[in-house]
């Protein structure tokens, strides 16, 4: 199978001088194409820092990140901006759209930055409005949108530029639980369907219920991956 | 669509935005004010030199403004005066005999221009006798009448009718003296030449000096400003042994006091933009710390910090142009109508202060058209200087802790 996520030995120690604090530990990470996997732990177990470290928008104090191979660790700020908008989707905590453009527009935006042209940004569109069955709201802003929508709109916009994988920060915890379940079944139907690869850190049992893999972290260690427990059963 | 979303962002907080605009609106309107008072101050201190005072153009004998030495005349005086007044730029042109003499009376003496003049001609000219407040015109029957300023009659105690001595050197070096009895006193814009200009009949001097049909001075009045040196130019080739001079030449001082007051107004109008650049960067970066979170998601997806900086910097300047034409029309409507009406600036009590500089007191204002891509660039030069700070305030924002806020 495709690596998509390769971290190898990373740690984000903070108050190195002082006190240190590891928020990661020496975590090793390894997500192949079409995973859906969820990042589970009590607060402060370093899964949001994880994920801002895979994401490139943080960098780890120890270890290397491999994404489809390149080494993020080694790219400077300014290329991984670059980075990031042609390899990595985004899916925020609390919704995150532009409240000044449309549901459309905000989709639109990530695909004008990459340059796309307006045809085929049309099509994109569309078919991404269409996977998450929110057509008739092409045109409203995001105040006028309830919070599943506007986390169904983050969603297509993490989609619009085919991304390698997605990365979503507890995307179901500002959310009721049938706005929840629809966007989680978005969220499926894609992974199966076009064997989009997500990574989701979350609290939520209705989330990691629906994760084919489940990574459990704690103190900044990866203490369960449910994934090596059924490698180590299919090895005996 | 950065500038989209530039464009929008600035009413997400109408309330602020306009007020801002509205602050560079009235910083333009005020500083156009002034401008357009300086200008208007200037283009009368101009038209008092030109129509009142030297005219567009003069000629003299080369030598005679050297030292004002009366054997120093034009000869064939009235020929050139034909000639010139042929030249389809003139309006007017007049002759002036001059000397430099001492005005006596029984309370004292004053050093003097006395200048011999033709009342029609000299009154198409320097409009003499519409400044004459006490008296009348030169009686061109009469011999022997003069007409001393309002500053000059004070100083030595004279009114009308009073009886003066004016004491002069002839082309022989002769000293001669005339008794004048005074026709008029007169009052200029210019408290200076008031003080120091006495006119007589032309006729009178002339004979006094003894240089009949001759004279020392032509001076010229032109239908259009912008003829003065094509035609000075002109006069020079025609008239070679002769000393043409513009206006600008003979009153060199003028034309330095327009490129001083010109260049103090844009001094004024940067003074006055850079109090309102402190108040735009203080609102860009309001409105910037108020975003940190949507920036650091923007950041997060891959907007690249040069789309960040386009964005404040569309945003600054949008806000600057938006309030810009309010500004220009206010400032148009307020200035058309005082340069229509005129600005009486008597009522500040400053008549006697700007007199002695030179300027009269009623201002009419004008709008510094010509200022006009000056000023537009000394504003969206403030904009963008104001939003450096904010814009390079945003692009250092690193997106991991911008999210968290």
């Amino acid at each position: 199978m495709d690596t998509v996520i390769d971290a190898h030995n990373i740690s984000k120690v903070y108050n190195r001088n002082t006190i240190p604090v590891y928020a990661v530990n020496n975590v090793h990470l390894h997500l192949n194409r079409g995973e859906f996997t969820a990042l589970v732990g009590p607060s402060g177990s370093g899964k949001t820092t994880l994920l801002n470290m895979i994401g490139g928008l943080d960098k780890p104090d120890e270890g290397n990140i491999f994404i489809n191979g390149q080494d993020i660790t080694a790219l400077s700020a300014n290329e991984l901006i670059d980075f990031r908008l042609r390899n990595i989707g985004f899916v925020f905590q609390s919704f995150n759209l532009i409240p000044v453009l449309t549901a459309k527009e905000n989709v639109e935006f990530i695909m004008q930055l990459q340059k796309m042209d307006k045809k085929d940004r049309d099509e994109r569109v569309l078919q991404l409005f269409q996977q998450i069955e929110m057509v008739d709201k092409l045109d409203e802003r995001p105040s006028r949108l309830s919070g599943g929508q506007q986390q169904r709109v983050a969603v297509a916009r993490a989609l619009a530029t085919k991304p390698q994988f997605i990365l979503a920060d507890e995307p179901t915890a500002n959310l009721d639980s049938k706005s929840a379940s629809n966007l989680l079944d978005i969220m499926a139907k894609l992974n199966k369907e076009e064997n989009i690869t997500f990574l989701f850190s979350t609290h939520d049992q209705r989330v990691i219920d629906r994760a084919r893999r489940v990574i459990t972290l704690v103190d900044g260690r990866i203490i369960n991956d449910t994934a090596a427990v059924s490698t180590a059963h299919q090895q005996a | 669509m950065i500038l989209s979303i530039a464009w929008r962002n600035i009413w997400r907080n109408k309330v602020r935005s306009i007020t801002i605009m509205l602050s560079i609106a009235l910083g333009l309107f005020s500083g156009l004010l002034v401008l357009s008072l300086y200008q208007g101050m200037m283009n009368s201190r101009i038209r008092s030199v030109i129509e009142s005072e030297v005219g567009h153009i003069q000629l003299h004998h080369p030598k005679f403004k050297n030292d004002y030495e009366p054997e120093f005349v034009i000869k064939r005086g009235e020929d050139i005066l034909n000639q010139i007044s042929k030249l389809p730029e003139v309006k007017f042109v007049a002759p002036r005999s001059i000397s430099m003499g001492m005005l006596s009376t029984a309370n004292g003496t004053a050093g003097v221009q006395i200048n011999g003049v033709v009342p029609g001609l000299e009154n198409n000219i320097s409009q003499l006798k519409s400044k004459i407040q006490e008296g009348d015109d030169f009686d061109t029957l009469k011999r022997n009448q003069i007409m001393i300023g309002r500053k000059l009659a004070g100083k030595l105690k004279v009114r009308r009718g009073s009886r003066v001595v004016l004491t002069f050197t002839d082309p022989a070096g002769e000293i001669i003296a005339g008794a004048f009895k005074i026709r008029a006193i007169y009052k200029s814009e210019n408290t200076q030449l008031d003080e120091s200009y006495v006119f007589i009949m032309k006729n009178d001097l002339n004979r006094l000096l003894n240089i009949d049909p001759d004279f020392h001075e032509i001076v010229i009045l032109l239908h259009h400003n912008e003829d003065v040196k094509p035609v000075n130019q002109k006069l020079k080739k025609i008239f070679s042994s002769l000393r043409s001079e513009t206006w600008m030449e003979i009153s060199p001082e003028t034309e330095l006091m327009t490129k001083t007051v010109d260049q103090y107004s844009y001094i004024i109008m940067i003074i006055i933009m850079m109090a309102l650049a402190f108040g735009i960067i203080n609102t860009m970066l309001m409105a910037i710390l108020e975003r940190t979170r949507e920036i650091g998601m923007m950041l997060a997806l891959g907007t690249n910090r040069l789309r960040i900086f386009l964005l404040v910097l569309y945003e600054t300047v949008i806000l600057t142009l938006a309030g810009t034409p309010f500004g220009l029309f206010a400032s148009w409507l307020l200035i058309s109508y005082f340069n229509k009406q005129g600005l009486d600036l008597s009522y500040l009590g400053s008549t006697e202060m700007l007199n002695n500089f030179g300027f009269g007191t009623m201002i009419y204002p004008e709008f510094p058209k010509e200022k006009l891509s000056g000023i537009v660039i000394i504003v969206i030069g403030t904009a963008l200087i104001s939003s450096l700070f904010p814009a390079l305030k945003a692009i250092r924002m690193q997106p991991v802790d911008a999210l968290r806020k």
